[in-house]
């Protein structure tokens, strides 16, 4: 399957470094604005050819599957292109900026017989398979509750929060905190399914080019229900996740290796908290190391990155069902959609 | 005659700027949309123009009666596609802009880094290899983005046929940037010093400055590519007990021979390492070699084809660097004789 990227930024990194392991794929172009940027990731990559219009890389290389991964407000015209090329597309996060206009991109997509995929990549984390494949076996009884809360410094000088260059994501409705909405939305679908009503706290407690800093929301979904939340303030950086079951309860931190489960043991009642707490610490002492060691070789926390897209070509390739689907990715984005602010603080 | 100077409030942009007015140039300095100018002192002659080289329109505004572009400006800080998207991608956007007004002069800031030391025995010049791809992205992101940047902005000159001087500066030091990479690795207070008796290709902030301010006005720097270090360079030994004394940082040094060292490194690397995709840049044979290999350099092709010699020596340049703090404006070394002028212009 020719492969081909629009974007050479930081995330197109993990995308072509992944590519570059999957059999079956051949990274046949790229395309960025800047020629020298193109060029590189060509150079570095191995990738044949590099164009600066996407249209004429489209036109000319006729890949099998293009990935986005430009800053959202561009991901609609480029997404569209793709398809009308004849190409499934891969779309980074945020898929796109407005839910009207995903609805327009996967009607195009349905149309044209294409597949349209948004990049759920936490889904795909080790941590989450794992409790999903004790939910599916029985032993976690069904799932109530799920929180998720990232904490993550995005007030640095160099990112979200530049002064000097305003970063794209700020044009988005809820500024840098929408980017990981995706995140947060994808996760409760997971475990609770699609959702009926949510409300959501947007606020901002230091100053900084961003719009909201801090953000909270409960969700009442099909299973379940889901408290959902990023903090630009509370340190340090971590991505919680806790699944609540009726069985057994799971916490993971999507950042690191560290995932414990708690649930029935056979002791005195009276017991199972101290046989508890020593199984947990064992269990947090070897994530610490496996933290430790996967910082020196492979994807690191874009571990799901790596696996959803192994997924989705090898079910492109086998022409089996996807890992995201259309239905999915318009659930999430109809939960992001409720999550936005009304409007946005002065 | 005007200099148009991107990166003009950097640690080495504002020397350049001083050097520049010293030589009775009319200064534009570009400088970021939220950047602070306070405590740069300079007179209200200098045109300050806000930009930020990754998204600012317009940029060809910045050109306007300008003779000879400074270009400094470069993204040393997060990521490495950060610094590629600031430094190459900024570069581009940059010259794009210039490439439709009548400048036709540009004097490059690039840096030792670009120079392969892994192929280099003995002594480092201008004649010495560059990295080549796919070797350079083993390297880490500031070397990466120089090195595309010198290449992006030589095709550029070689397309419009601009005069450029390309400016490869080895470690700049001066006040508050006193503590460099070539020194080993410190651990809080104390210091591994690897190669103790090796010399740093070193060249104070103002002595740096003084040659860029000479390479804008000097006919002869058209078309050259020099290497800027002051001389031949303390050795790590002594410049660190300056830094100590200096800085007053106490900490306990370990002296390691360079081979002892680098023998250690490739077996950690070729038995651990090799198949990593991240790990800390001092234990990658080729970063170490780029940061502690014993080499000679020296600054025989800018005294050559500049007549330049450094107007600080070591032992001004350590006063200047820890000694009390200059009142404004005052004491500043730089030449303000327009040697050559006439052939730049």
């Amino acid at each position: 399957m020719k492969a081909a990227l629009i974007g050479a930024g930081q995330i197109a990194r993990q995308h072509l470094t992944c590519l570059k392991t999957l059999p079956g794929v051949e990274l046949a172009a790229i395309c960025d604005l800047s020629p020298a940027t193109a060029e590189a990731a060509a150079d570095r990559y191995g990738i044949p050819a590099w164009f600066t219009d996407h249209r004429a890389m489209l036109e000319k290389v006729r890949p099998d599957v293009v990935h986005v991964t430009t800053p959202p407000t561009s991901h609609f015209g480029l997404a569209l292109d793709s398809i009308d090329a004849g190409a499934d597309v891969i779309v980074e996060k945020p898929v796109t900026p407005t839910f009207a206009e995903l609805q327009a991109l996967v009607g195009r997509a349905q149309d044209a017989g294409r597949h349209l995929l948004e990049d759920h990549n936490y889904l795909f984390n080790h941590a989450p398979q794992e409790i999903l494949r004790r939910i599916k076996s029985g032993e976690f009884g069904a799932v109530t509750h799920v929180e998720v809360l990232i904490c993550l410094d995005i007030l640095g000088p160099d990112g979200f929060a530049d002064a000097n260059a305003p970063h794209p994501a700020l044009k988005l409705s809820g500024g840098a905190i929408a980017d990981f909405l995706p995140h947060l939305a994808s996760l409760a679908h997971l475990f609770v399914g699609p959702h009926r009503t949510a409300s959501a706290i947007w606020n901002k407690r230091k100053s900084s080019p961003l719009p909201y800093d801090e953000f909270r929301a409960v969700v009442d979904a099909e299973r379940g229900t889901a408290a959902l939340g990023f903090s630009a303030s509370s340190q340090p950086d971590a991505f919680w996740l806790r699944v609540y079951g009726e069985k057994m309860q799971a916490t993971t931190n999507l950042f690191e290796t560290r995932l414990t489960f708690d649930g029935p043991r056979d002791v005195p009642k009276p017991l199972r908290p101290f046989f508890s707490g020593l199984d947990e610490g064992k269990t947090i002492r070897r994530a610490a190391l496996a933290t430790l060691l996967r910082k020196f070789k492979g994807p690191g926390a874009y571990e799901g990155l790596w696996e959803f897209l192994a997924r989705t070509y090898r079910a492109l390739a086998e022409r089996s069902a996807l890992p995201v689907t259309a239905s999915d990715v318009l659930e999430v984005n109809r939960l992001v959609e409720a999550l936005k602010p009304q409007e946005q603080l002065q | 005659m005007r200099a148009l100077v991107t990166g003009a409030n950097g640690f080495l942009g504002r020397h350049v700027v001083d050097a520049l007015l010293a030589r009775g140039i009319e200064v534009r300095a570009m400088v970021r949309p939220a950047a602070r100018l306070d405590g740069l002192d300079w007179p209200s002659s200098v045109d300050i123009f806000r930009a930020d080289l990754r998204t600012s329109r317009d940029l060809a505004r910045a050109f306007e009666g300008v003779d000879v572009l400074l270009h400094l400006a470069a993204v040393v800080s997060g990521g490495e596609d950060a610094q590629f998207a600031g430094t190459v991608a900024g570069t581009e956007r940059l010259l794009d802009a210039m490439a439709a007004t009548t400048c036709r002069r540009l004097v490059l800031c690039s840096t030792f880094s670009v120079y392969n030391y892994s192929a280099i025995s003995r002594t480092l010049d201008e004649d010495s290899p560059l990295h080549e791809t796919p070797e350079l992205y083993a390297r880490d992101g500031y070397t990466i983005s120089k090195w595309w940047q010198e290449r992006v902005t030589r095709r550029f000159a070689d397309k419009y046929g601009w005069d450029l001087t390309v400016l490869r500066p080895g470690f700049i030091w001066g006040r508050d940037h006193a503590y460099l990479a070539a020194l080993g690795q410190q651990f809080g207070r104390h210091h591994l010093v690897v190669g103790p008796l090796t010399r740093i290709p070193m060249t104070h902030v103002e002595n740096c400055a003084d040659v860029f301010a000479l390479a804008a006005v000097d006919g002869r720097a058209r078309g050259q590519t020099l290497n800027v270090v002051d001389g031949r360079g303390e050795r790590i030994w002594r410049y660190l007990s300056d830094y100590m004394r200096g800085s007053g940082n106490r900490g306990w040094r370990l002296p390691v021979p360079y081979w002892l060292a680098i023998t250690v490194v490739r077996l950690g690397f070729s038995t651990v390492f090799r198949a990593a995709t991240k790990v800390p840049s001092i234990l990658i044979p080729q970063r170490f070699e780029s940061r502690l290999k014993p080499l000679r350099f020296e600054n025989r092709k800018l005294r050559e084809t500049l007549g330049w010699t450094p107007p600080l020596d070591y032992r001004q340049c350590v006063a200047r660097t820890y000694g009390p703090t200059a009142p404004p404006r005052a004491g500043r070394i730089y030449r303000p004789a327009l040697i050559n002028l006439n052939k730049a212009t």
